[in-house]
């Protein structure tokens, strides 16, 4: 796909995802029944576990395209890496803001060790490191090299701070979609959850490529400095 | 093989005797260690909280600062004078190098955690509990664990202008699982469990280090590369 293509489609996408998110809103507060035990403050999960999902697959694109970029060393690996991981930190973000609000609600407390708002909080640390070291070097090509193997070892020790932190005993819900037998969210409620799903991975999707488009003419723009005062 | 196990004794070697004579790290991280337990005398109240109760936690906080103050500077003399420029250009391959150091760093930081513990037990009153055996073994997973992402991150932190203050904000939400697993199954045996409650933390521990060891080793070689 051409510069301009992938702006377009990145665009599209992009306002797509916003009439989205205001589509899921007025779902969630006008549409879908209130949960019995929760009230209207269960309304939150149909933006908590979209960012959640959504942020998950983000720090994995960065990952995987972080392991592809030191092996091929394309500069189109690097700059997806660095628009995936950006996205990432947003959702992972609004994951870790609309939990605690929930919280209160439903257990009484803001933050607890409970083990998926744990993992989260360390993921984002793991690629703020990721920020920071790509920003902090001298030489760019450097600190693209350092940065994907911040995302790498983030990736293997990933399995280990999930067992780790799920060592301690869990306050999380329980998966309610992806289970061994039928979701047992009833319909409405998981109609609306799966909109919202396909809303949130719209809008980062189209952020990825814009943000991705964004990187291409920054490199443009500083090869051709560099041509002007060579 | 003989040759690659020839050339990470060559490089252990060579930090060893590096250290032995300057002293610089090891007594820093040593002392660091004793002044660690000092202060952590006075910030329990003992009327409220028995030592022992958060002795486990203590050691290996202590452990990953102090760690982190050798490990910080693994590159820092070789760097300074550019002799590091020589280790990597030597036909030694990258992971060779890599093992190597996290070796000699491996050396250093076991010698402090068993200061750390002998420490603790000198100022707090603790007992060694039912297998020192197994103490020894999850301190030493800890720690080359610890080392192997720290010599890493050393090589990574010290070719940023932040340097080492970079250092622990790579690490630490790294090492979660070493203090989980090490910190429960070092509290457990302190406090006289049987050595079957912690089987599982030891064989997580031991997990942990292959994995931090054997990125550690593939990784290298992108990290000082040009």
């Amino acid at each position: 796909m051409s510069g301009k293509g992938i702006r377009l489609t990145g665009t599209a996408l992009a306002v797509l995802g916003l009439v989205g998110i205001v589509a899921v809103y007025w779902l969630s507060f006008f549409w879908v029944s209130t949960e019995v035990n929760q009230g209207i403050a269960q309304r939150i999960f149909y933006v908590h576990v979209p960012a959640a999902w959504t942020s998950f697959l983000a720090f994995g694109m960065a990952a995987f395209t972080s392991g592809m970029y030191l092996w091929l060393r394309d500069e189109r690996l690097d700059r997806a890496a660095v628009a995936a991981a950006e996205g990432g930190m947003i959702f992972a973000t609004i994951m870790l803001t609309t939990g605690p609000l929930w919280g209160k609600i439903a257990w009484g407390t803001y933050w607890t060790w409970e083990p998926r708002l744990t993992f989260t909080l360390l993921l984002w640390f793991i690629f703020l490191g990721y920020f920071m070291v790509r920003n902090s070097t001298e030489n760019p090509e450097k600190g693209k090299r350092f940065a994907a193997v911040v995302a790498i070892i983030g990736a293997l020790d990933i399995p280990f701070i999930h067992l780790s932190v799920v060592w301690f005993r869990s306050l999380h819900p329980e998966p309610i979609v992806l289970k061994p037998d039928q979701p047992s969210l009833p319909g409405d409620m998981l109609t609306l959850l799966l909109t919202s799903l396909v809303v949130f991975t719209t809008l980062f999707l189209g952020l990825f490529l814009l943000r991705y488009a964004l990187e291409t003419l920054r490199a443009g723009q500083q090869a051709r400095t560099r041509e002007a005062t060579a | 093989m003989s040759a690659y196990l020839g050339q990470i004794r060559a490089i252990v070697w060579k930090d060893l005797l590096l250290e032995l004579r300057t002293r610089e790290r090891v007594v820093a991280m040593g002392a660091f260690a004793v002044l660690a337990a000092v202060l952590f005398n006075y910030s329990i109240d003992r009327t409220v909280v028995r030592p022992q109760d958060v002795g486990a936690g203590l050691i290996w906080m202590t452990i990953v600062f102090g760690g982190l103050l050798g490990v910080g500077r693994t590159f820092h003399l070789e760097a300074e004078d550019g002799a590091l420029q020589g280790v990597l250009m030597s036909p030694v391959p990258k992971d060779a190098v890599f093992l190597g150091k996290t070796l000699s760093n491996f050396v250093l930081l076991y010698a402090v955690s068993l200061l750390v513990v002998a420490v603790f037990m000198l100022f707090f009153g603790m007992e060694l509990g039912a297998s020192p055996t197994m103490l020894g073994l999850a301190l030493a997973l800890g720690a080359l664990g610890f080392v192997a992402l720290g010599t890493l991150f050393a090589a990574v932190s010290s070719g940023t202008r932040m340097g080492e203050t970079l250092l622990p904000i790579l690490l630490f939400p790294l090492l979660v699982p070493m203090i989980v697993f090490g910190a429960g199954a070092t509290g457990r045996l302190l406090s006289g469990r049987p050595v079957s409650e912690v089987a599982g933390d030891i064989r997580m521990l031991a997990a942990f280090a292959l994995m931090a060891v054997a990125a550690g080793a593939v990784l290298f070689r992108f990290v000082v590369e040009d």
